[in-house]
């Protein structure tokens, strides 16, 4: 009962003018960058970043979520109306959402994605109401040993269950390692791996991988096939809206199935692109109209929505109460919360009460705006799409690299944003995962910090890590899940040695 | 034509590249342990080692001739690099004009070219567009948010 009166305290904070207008302003924008291929939700948030500096932290924090929600929808509108994934977590969106709209069903599949949307919205800020406090307070009580641990369960579960080829997701994470330790460590304060640059004593800025990683590289991709947008038509039909959305409780099992997939992928860092995938995945396979999938069958539509928006909402459950990003925005936001001064973790709903509950509030509000504003402005988004690709491609280009240089004055994190840009294009080509990359970035400092000072704890014993019931849990299954890409590969070569092969191209068209 | 091979390589020699950078530098920083704990190095060390061994396997596996990759031998066609260097090489170009044009007038130039010098626009559209965009710039950056954006040497010298 305490959540609840608290989120009704926060519903006084977000539901003010100022805090509306932001939200407006946020989820227009996040549509847009939805919408435009080669700007997603990370590069959009990173964007903002700097322009945030100066508000209160609360309404900072309302304005770039909003932004995530109209991202994640935004993407679903191309997905749908052009066959052009806005957003990577859309692509599986396209499978069923373009036929149907192709068939002269464009409102109907517009209004179910947005509808289930919802609903895993939904499901994913009730969860975060109901769980993200108590976890919080089980966090309270952590050492720097505990900590160690949520960080290593993490990254492991990125191995185990990210989908992209395990090695190469290691070794994505540790490039992030890396880079996070370039420039002054925080703990002996000597300088570290400047290669030799005298700039980069100030380190990496996240914000300059972001823009080049997603904004440079993805652009890269997008060129790659020039796409010729044949839109379908985009008139929305008010009734049917009605009607579509009131047709989403046939759909009860799907629904509550993919929000379930969407949490779990949220929450621990799998993302929801690979939530999105999954989700298709797994309802096809257990429809009664499975093999109707791909011909505009409904549940093909509900199911990747669905589990999409419940992993990009619950994904900052642990971001707020561990302090340990769910996806890469998320990443990018509790970058974002550094900077304001407030420190991620379960300290948050102990010092910070009006922040967590005022964001918390705000995305109930938040995702219902959200879905009236991407009803209202299908047609002027779809309108942008015939905008020819050259004019947009190098206005994408200048914005990241405005993006790069206004985060500290710097030229060279410019010319690096480019490098990053070439990087990120290599990466996406090859089925490197990128989120992985970007959360190392982000919180690596802190897992380097927490394994330090529990070494100092135990004098250099690793022992320390097997001390208690808790940590030695947490440990474990980051051992386990570290392994299971292994044993999987193992069983499958026992038992069908040629098949293996072929699992492996289905995975890797999985996480594209 | 580049083989998907070769990007599996190359992107693999990049990485281990990256690794062993890693690995050198950190030990000007001292790795193991001393009376202030674990030294600086120690963790980027074995950072570096992991992205070493795992470029390695990487290298390894882009060079057997494994099944995944025998299914997708081209991963660029000559076509697709030549769209890829119609974006990259402009961009770049426009990035090393920066510190002499400054950030106004190269993203001003950077947008007439691309949209003129391949005739996808008339001239004086591209020329509308460019202006705008320095324009816009302007007024966003350095007038709401008052965050200045580099005016370049050019500028400089003529007393900007």
């Amino acid at each position: 009962m305490d959540n609840l009166a608290e989120l009704l305290h926060g519903f006084t904070i977000a539901v003010t003018v100022p805090h509306l207008a932001l939200m407006v302003v946020g989820v227009l924008l996040g549509i847009l960058v939805g919408v435009l291929p080669g700007l997603g939700a990370p590069n959009g948030v990173s964007l903002l970043l700097p322009l945030t500096f100066g508000m209160q932290p609360v309404s900072a924090i309302i304005l770039l979520s909003s932004m995530y929600w109209g991202a994640l929808f935004g993407g679903s509108v191309t997905s749908i109306l052009f066959n052009i994934p806005g957003e990577p977590s859309s692509v599986a969106t396209t499978f069923d959402g373009y036929p149907m709209a192709r068939d002269g069903r464009p409102t109907t599949a517009l209004a179910t994605a947005f509808g289930s949307a919802a609903i895993g919205a939904l499901v994913g800020v009730i969860l975060i109401t109901f769980l993200a406090s108590w976890v919080a307070e089980v966090a309270l009580a952590f050492g720097p040993a505990e900590y160690f641990a949520v960080y290593f369960l993490a990254f492991a579960s990125f191995v185990g269950m990210g989908g992209a080829a395990p090695i190469k997701t290691v070794v994505a994470l540790a490039i992030g390692f890396a880079i996070a330790a370039i420039g002054i460590d925080t703990v002996s304060g000597s300088v570290r791996l400047t290669m030799g640059v005298d700039e980069l004593v100030k380190g990496v800025s996240f914000v300059v991988a972001v823009m080049g990683l997603f904004g440079i590289g993805e652009l890269l991709v997008a060129v790659e096939e020039e796409f010729h947008a044949r839109a379908v038509s985009s008139k929305i039909d008010w009734a049917e809206v009605f009607r579509a959305v009131g047709r989403l409780p046939r759909h009860g099992v799907a629904l509550l199935r993919s929000a379930a997939i969407g949490c779990w992928m949220g929450i621990t860092p799998g993302g929801p692109t690979a939530a999105s995938f999954m989700s298709y995945g797994i309802a096809r396979r257990f429809s009664r109209r499975g093999r109707y999938f791909g011909t505009g069958e409904v549940e093909g539509i509900i199911s990747p929505e669905t589990a999409d928006h419940a992993a990009g909402t619950s994904a900052l459950l642990p971001m707020l109460s561990l302090g340990i990003p769910g996806s890469a925005t998320a990443a990018v936001m509790m970058g974002g919360l550094m900077i304001w001064g407030l420190n991620p973790g379960p300290m948050l709903f102990v010092d910070q009460k009006d922040f967590v509950w005022g964001l918390i509030a705000s995305m109930y509000v938040g995702n219902i705006v959200a879905v009236a504003l991407v009803l209202l402005t299908v047609p002027v988004f779809a309108a942008l799409m015939r905008i020819p690709f050259v004019v947009i491609a190098p206005l994408i280009v200048i914005i990241c690299v405005v993006g790069a240089y206004s985060v500290s004055n710097s030229y060279l994190d410019v010319v690096m944003m480019l490098g990053f840009g070439v990087v990120g294009y290599l990466f996406k080509k090859l089925f490197y995962p990128l989120a992985p990359l970007v959360l190392a970035i982000v919180i690596g400092d802190k897992a380097e910090d927490a394994f330090r000072q529990s070494m100092l704890m135990s004098r250099g014993s690793l022992g320390i890590f097997f001390a208690n019931k808790l940590v030695t849990c947490l440990i474990v299954a980051g051992i386990a899940l570290l392994l299971l890409p292994l044993v999987l590969q193992l069983a499958r070569l026992w038992r069908k040695p040629a098949s293996a092969a072929a699992e492996t191209t289905a995975q890797e068209k999985v996480i594209i | 034509m580049i083989s998907r091979r070769t990007l599996e390589l190359a992107t693999a020699i990049l990485t281990g590249g990256f690794g062993v950078a890693v690995v050198v530098q950190s030990l000007d920083n001292g790795i193991g342990w001393s009376s202030a704990g674990v030294d600086a190095g120690t963790f980027p060390f074995l950072t570096g080692i992991i992205i070493v061994v795992g470029s390695l396997y990487n290298l390894v596996r882009g060079v057997l001739p494994v099944a995944t990759l025998a299914n997708v031998p081209i991963a660029i066609t000559p076509i697709e690099l030549r769209r890829l260097a119609g974006l990259f090489v402009p961009a770049a170009i426009f990035v090393a004009a920066i510190p002499l044009a400054g950030m106004y007038v190269a993203s001003a130039l950077y947008v007439f070219a691309v949209l003129a010098i391949p005739r996808h626009q008339s001239v004086p559209r591209a020329l509308t567009m460019a202006g705008a965009t320095a324009f816009a710039l302007y007024v966003v950056f350095e007038r709401a948010f008052q965050v200045s954006l580099p005016h370049g040497a050019l500028a400089a010298a003529l007393g900007f």
